[in-house]
Formats: C-alpha cells, sequence, structure tokens
C-alpha cells in the first residue's frame, strides 16, 4: 500500500504498461558517502516483459540482490527510475522466513489476512496454493516440522498469495541440496506456466539461470552493471543435465569467469 | 496410553523426588550429629519443621499470612509487569531513551532490590503507607527483568521478519498484531518468569524488615519466629516460602515457557 502511494514518476506509456513489468532506467545505489562510498549498482537499465521470467546471474557481490530489494521498494535508489505497473510486488527470500509461532497454512494465508480478505475466500486460496506447492498434507505442521524445501515451498505459497502478478525472488533455493532444488525448479516452472506472472530471479547459479529464465541477464561486479543478455530459447521442459542447458551454461561461465577474474585483478 | 502416560510423570518426577529426599536425609544427618546455635538452641529436624507447619495452621497464623504475603506478590508483580512493559517497549523503540537508560536498566537488575528496604521504610512507612513501602521495593526488584525481557527480545527479532512485514505490506498496528507481538512473546515470558523470582525475594526482604501493621506475611512469621527463638517456626517459614516459589514457577510460568518454546521448535519434543 505504501508503494502505491509513493509517487513514482510513470516511465512507461498507456500501451507500454500492457507489455512491461519493469521498467529500470539508470538504476544508480550508492552505499555511504565520500570516500569511504561503495557504489552497488551502477546506471542500471533493463525492460522486464509482462509474463516473462528473468534471471539475473552474477557473482556474490554484483550488487543483484541489492538490485531486487530496490524494485521490491525495500531500499531507495539514489540515482535513476524505477517503474513497476504492479503497485506490490511478490518477495521471496533466501532464507524461507516463515513465522515460527504459525502453522503452514497460518503463514500462507497470512498475506491474506493482512488485507482482510473473507474467511471462506481465504480458505479456498489457501488451499488452492497449498496444492500447488504438495503441502496440502502439512497444513497444520509448523515451519520447525519441515524440510528446507518445504519450507521454501511454503515460502513460494505466501508469496503466491500476495496474488502479485510480479514475483522476485532472492537466490530462494541457494540453500538447498541439488535434487530438492531440481524438483523446486520443476514446481516452479509449472506454477510459473500455470500463473502467467512476471518472475524476476536472483541467482548465482548458472545452470539454475538456463534452466528457468527466458531471459538470463548477466551483472559485472563493482559496480554493479548490466554484461551481457542470453535469450534463452530451449523448449520446455528444460533438464539440468540436457545439452542445450549444458551448452549455453558454458557459454555463460566461460563469460562470468572472465567477469571473475578481471574483477580480482 | 493413559499407564504410559503416568510412566512417563513418574520418569519425570523421580529424579526430583530422589533430590528432595537426598536433600531432606543430609538435613536429618545435622540434626542427629546435634548442630545446635552458639546460644545452644538445637537445629530443628524436617519433622519438627512439618510439625510447626501444622500447629501454625491449627492455630489459624499460616493460611492468613501466607494469603497476605501472596496477595501481597501478586499485586507488586502486576504494577511491576505494567510498568516493566511500558518502560520496556519505550526504551526498546526510542534510540535515545535506549542510550539514556538501557546501561541503568542492565544495572538496576544487578542491584540486590534489598536496598531500597531502608529507603521506603524511612520515606513510605513514615507516613503509614507501609503496603505501598513493600509494593515500591517489589516493582524495583521485578520491573527490570520484566523491561529487560522486551527490550532484548525487541533486539532479537530478525531483521528478514521486519523485510517481510515490509514486504507484505504490514505497518502500523498489523505489524505489531501480526509480527512484533508474537516474535516478542518467549522472550517476555522470560522475563517475567525471572521477574516473578526477584518480586517474591523482593517480598520477603522487605516483609522481614518492614513487618506490617496492615497484616503479618510469612516474612513476619519468620521474624516472629526468630524473636522468640521458635526455630521449628522459622523452618515452617523458610519452607512455606520455598514452596510457593516453585509452586508458582511450576504451575505458571515453566509450563507457558515450554509450551512456547515447543511450538516454535526450540525446544525438543
Amino acid at each position: 500500500m505504501n508503494l502505491a502511494l509513493r509517487a513514482r514518476p510513470r516511465l512507461l506509456v498507456a500501451e507500454e504498461a500492457d507489455e512491461v513489468a519493469v521498467r529500470l532506467a539508470g538504476v544508480t545505489k550508492v552505499y555511504g558517502k565520500g570516500r569511504g562510498s561503495v557504489t552497488a549498482l551502477d546506471d542500471v537499465s533493463l525492460d522486464v516483459g509482462k509474463g516473462e521470467f528473468v534471471c539475473i546471474l552474477g557473482a556474490s557481490g554484483c550488487g543483484k540482490s541489492t538490485l531486487l530489494s530496490l524494485i521490491a521498494g525495500l531500499d531507495r535508489a539514489t540515482a535513476g527510475w524505477i517503474d513497476t505497473p504492479v503497485a506490490h510486488p511478490a518477495v521471496m527470500f533466501q532464507e524461507p522466513g516463515l513465522l515460527p509461532w504459525l502453522t503452514v497454512r497460518r503463514n500462507v494465508e497470512l498475506p491474506l489476512r493482512l488485507r482482510h480478505s473473507a474467511d471462506s475466500e481465504r480458505r479456498v486460496v489457501v488451499n488452492r496454493l497449498l496444492a500447488m506447492v504438495k503441502l496440502i498434507d502439512f497444513a497444520d505442521s509448523r515451519p520447525h516440522e519441515l524440510s528446507g524445501g518445504m519450507r521454501q515451498r511454503a515460502a513460494l505459497a505466501r508469496a503466491l498469495a500476495q496474488d502479485s502478478q510480479l514475483l522476485l525472488m532472492d537466490e530462494p533455493f541457494a540453500a538447498l541440496d541439488a535434487i530438492t532444488r531440481d524438483s523446486l525448479h520443476d514446481d516452479l516452472t509449472r506454477i510459473w506456466g500455470d500463473c502467467g506472472n512476471t518472475i524476476i530471479f536472483v541467482t548465482h547459479n548458472v545452470r539454475e539461470a538456463v534452466r528457468l529464465a527466458d531471459r538470463v541477464v548477466l551483472m559485472t561486479s563493482r559496480p554493479g552493471r548490466v554484461g551481457r543478455i542470453w535469450d534463452v530459447d530451449i523448449p520446455r521442459p528444460r533438464t539440468l543435465d540436457s545439452a542445450e542447458v549444458a551448452a549455453l551454461a558454458t557459454e555463460i561461465t566461460a563469460k562470468l569467469r572472465l567477469e571473475v577474474s578481471s574483477d580480482n585483478r | 496410553m493413559t499407564t504410559a502416560r503416568l510412566a512417563r510423570a513418574g520418569r519425570a518426577l523421580l529424579p526430583r523426588v530422589l533430590a528432595i529426599a537426598l536433600l531432606t536425609g543430609a538435613w536429618q544427618l545435622l540434626v542427629v550429629i546435634g548442630v545446635q546455635s552458639p546460644g545452644g538452641v538445637p537445629l530443628p529436624g524436617p519433622g519438627d519443621a512439618l510439625g510447626a507447619m501444622a500447629s501454625l495452621t491449627r492455630q489459624g497464623l499460616l493460611l492468613p499470612s501466607l494469603l497476605n504475603t501472596i496477595t501481597r506478590a501478586a499485586t507488586g508483580y502486576a504494577l511491576a509487569l505494567v510498568i516493566g512493559t511500558i518502560i520496556g517497549a519505550a526504551v526498546a523503540r526510542v534510540p535515545l531513551l535506549r542510550s539514556a537508560v538501557g546501561s541503568l536498566l542492565a544495572g538496576l537488575q544487578t542491584l540486590p532490590s534489598v536496598v531500597w528496604v531502608p529507603i521506603a521504610a524511612l520515606f513510605l512507612v513514615a507516613g503509614g503507607h507501609d503496603e505501598n513501602a513493600m509494593y515500591f521495593v517489589v516493582v524495583m526488584g521485578a520491573f527490570p527483568s520484566i523491561a529487560m525481557g522486551v527490550m532484548s527480545s525487541y533486539d532479537n527479532i530478525p531483521a528478514l521478519t521486519f523485510r517481510l512485514a515490509r514486504s507484505l505490506g504490514a505497518k502500523g498496528p498489523q505489524l505489531y498484531r501480526h509480527f512484533i507481538f508474537s516474535a516478542l512473546l518467549p522472550g517476555y515470558v522470560a522475563g517475567m518468569k525471572q521477574a516473578w523470582a526477584f518480586s517474591w525475594r523482593s517480598l520477603m526482604a522487605a516483609e522481614l524488615i518492614i513487618g506490617s501493621l496492615a497484616g503479618a506475611g510469612l516474612g513476619t512469621l519468620l521474624d516472629n519466629g526468630r524473636a522468640l527463638l521458635d526455630l521449628p517456626e522459622m523452618f515452617a517459614a523458610v519452607l512455606t516460602i520455598l514452596i510457593v516459589g516453585i509452586a508458582v514457577d511450576d504451575v505458571i510460568f515453566s509450563p507457558v515457557e515450554r509450551a512456547l518454546l515447543r511450538r516454535r521448535g526450540l525446544l525438543a519434543a
């Protein structure tokens, strides 16, 4: 609500707003002032189309999480403009951030409670979401009783309960083991296909980016800038070890390696 | 099912029963080897103390004292709860207040509240307000624990919880209702539990030293025993004070604390 009220200059003209979910124009973020200041993001410009799945890829410290916080409205850019026709993006963090005093069901329905939706509607919506993330049998469990993968599924359901057309994901599967991550990739791809929402997904895992995204945006480090963008035309369903995914991942990794080595020089 | 539960309860209780038996045995041993005061009064045994409890009860002295003391403790504790909560919340939320009184609060918590007794006796009893003097001592003993409980558990709320609340658009009353209050609860209850221990011992100090015109309490009973050299009565008073202190913790605070922690997975089931 806060975000909706905050006046943002409209970068998008009306017909564009039907096409574009997020527009970043010259976004710059500087932490600190004077000589000790650090430029986390420098002149980042990017359009993300409606319904698009974009992965932002980069080494740690390249400012990709900062970028996501800015889009989410959790932080303010030093310069530049961010335009999201969707007033209140849903966010999923690296940690599930489930509230330990609530059951899975209550955690998932929290966004609905916060906007005072009716009991009957809430039950229907939450049951649908729990089924979607395969947690219907764990509705009355507490977060500490779930595995890491199940917790992230619950967090995904909670983010979806915000019913936002824009979902921002900040390395949500980074702490999971490879097998669990792979099954969550499947779930996420399926859910994105069903919901038709826009997803911006931050990761440092190249294969993950290639497996999931329509477009992979490679960010350079210190300061964070948009390096290169790849369109991923590999048909879905994709698998992590398919030849096409591996080939593109190798290409991107080579570029990323160049990036990291020039950064360390 | 029921037998299994009984067996489990028995297993949990057994170490405590053993410990009490051991302590009682050690006490009895001191009596048997003839420990006595420098004035030649022999140390009463556990049996003497229980006998004194029974006879004090029959004389109608124990229960009224107990009731007086518990009423005082509850009133003082309630006051401390209100004051401590308000101060704790203010200090947690207002940075200026925190730098001003944060460390003072921690210092106050280590200050033995008995030091307030003479001051309270002088300022408050002289006006004929001896009940107020006791409340004052109890509040001074207990409120820092409550305030510290609020403050430290507020500090311990993970940053992610606030980020989450913001990203879900919760602010103002919603932020408190759905996020902060629940996050504070375990630390708050821990503070309440500690504050109970402090208020109970503060009240005993106050009753012992100030006594009370309004109505005798357990501390008064203990002081009377000393005046009359009635050692069994003194031990009866000490035992009663100990039992009440443990019972309140066992019946109220510990179960609530355990249930809270277990629900959040912070305690092994």
